[in-house]
């Protein structure tokens, strides 16, 4: 929708009642919401509650984010300050020394947690807690905007975009076709390994952890980055 | 070429297709957009942003945590 469009729709809904039903398909009308309720679902049918739980969360927050967003039109401009609105951009300064300390001593946290948690068995608690904090610091720091703005996609490669949904959706695909072939959900099968079945003997070892490890994290890096 | 070789392929054809598209978008950034960019992209809307981090913070609970 444009601008005059959108401007056009809102203040025509300004001063509108807004029935709770319709806040609340508001909310359902969000993808990613749909995405995290159905991971939430199967997660928890193939014997991971606690992923289950925290995707099922952060769905009714986003869910809950929608809505008020939602209302917040129906009640007018005013009202509508701040109420989706991600947190001000930051221009980035220009790098100094004190920048390259924190960035050295963000490498030094990195590793000694990829070290630490690495040490930790797969799936114990002490693993569990490390990794279930830092996502949600992460979530939570993502949920406040980005860091920097960084120019749009615009024309021909805008368009273009879709191509890498078909990557990303054929990779999804034979990981499902994988997982749907195996014996039992929760039973690997060594004629149709998984990713995770295939990760097995890398996560086996304290060192193939902490690489592992190292490696969500600079995901994480580049993510926040965005 | 057991089912087991086979399985392993298709993920490495995946594989290549996403560097292979990266390398062109990283060589013509007028025909396609890198991964970087589309992320940015996504990312522009809260639900965009948070969806990205929940998938992230995911891929660690699958592989570390209960």
């Amino acid at each position: 929708m444009s601008e005059a469009a959108q401007g056009a729709s809102e203040e025509r809904l300004a001063g509108q009642a807004l029935s709770p039903a319709r806040a609340l398909y508001a909310g359902f009308r969000q993808p990613v919401v749909w995405i995290l309720l159905l991971i939430a679902l199967f997660t928890t049918i193939s014997g991971k509650p606690l992923d289950g739980f925290l995707m099922l969360t952060v769905a009714t927050l986003l869910m809950w984010d929608a809505t008020r967003a939602r209302a917040a039109q129906y009640a007018g401009p005013a009202a509508r300050a701040g109420a989706t609105a991600p947190g001000p951009h930051r221009s980035r300064p220009r790098a100094s020394r004190r920048q390259v300390a924190a960035g050295l001593a963000w490498v030094a946290a990195g590793l000694a947690y990829a070290g630490v948690v690495g040490s930790f068995r797969r799936y114990s608690w002490p693993a569990t807690v490390s990794v279930v904090a830092l996502g949600c610091l992460a979530v939570a720091a993502g949920w406040q905007g980005p860091l920097r703005r960084r120019a749009a996609l615009t024309g021909r490669a805008l368009r273009r975009a879709w191509v890498w949904g078909l990557v990303l959706v054929a990779g999804g695909l034979w990981e499902l076709s994988s997982l749907v072939q195996q014996p039992h959900l929760t039973t690997d099968s060594y004629a149709h390994p998984t990713i995770s079945a295939l990760s097995d003997p890398l996560l086996a070892s304290h060192p193939g952890r902490s690489v592992a490890l190292g490696a969500w994290l600079l995901i994480g890096y580049f993510l926040a980055g965005r | 070429m057991s089912s087991h070789d086979a399985t392993i392929v298709g993920y490495l054809l995946v594989l290549c297709a996403g560097v292979t598209l990266q390398v062109a978008a990283v060589r013509r950034p007028d025909l396609f957009p890198t991964l970087g960019g589309v992320l940015t992209h996504v990312m522009r809307s809260r639900t965009g942003r948070v969806g990205i981090f929940v998938a992230w913070a995911w891929i660690g609970l699958h592989f570390f945590a209960k």
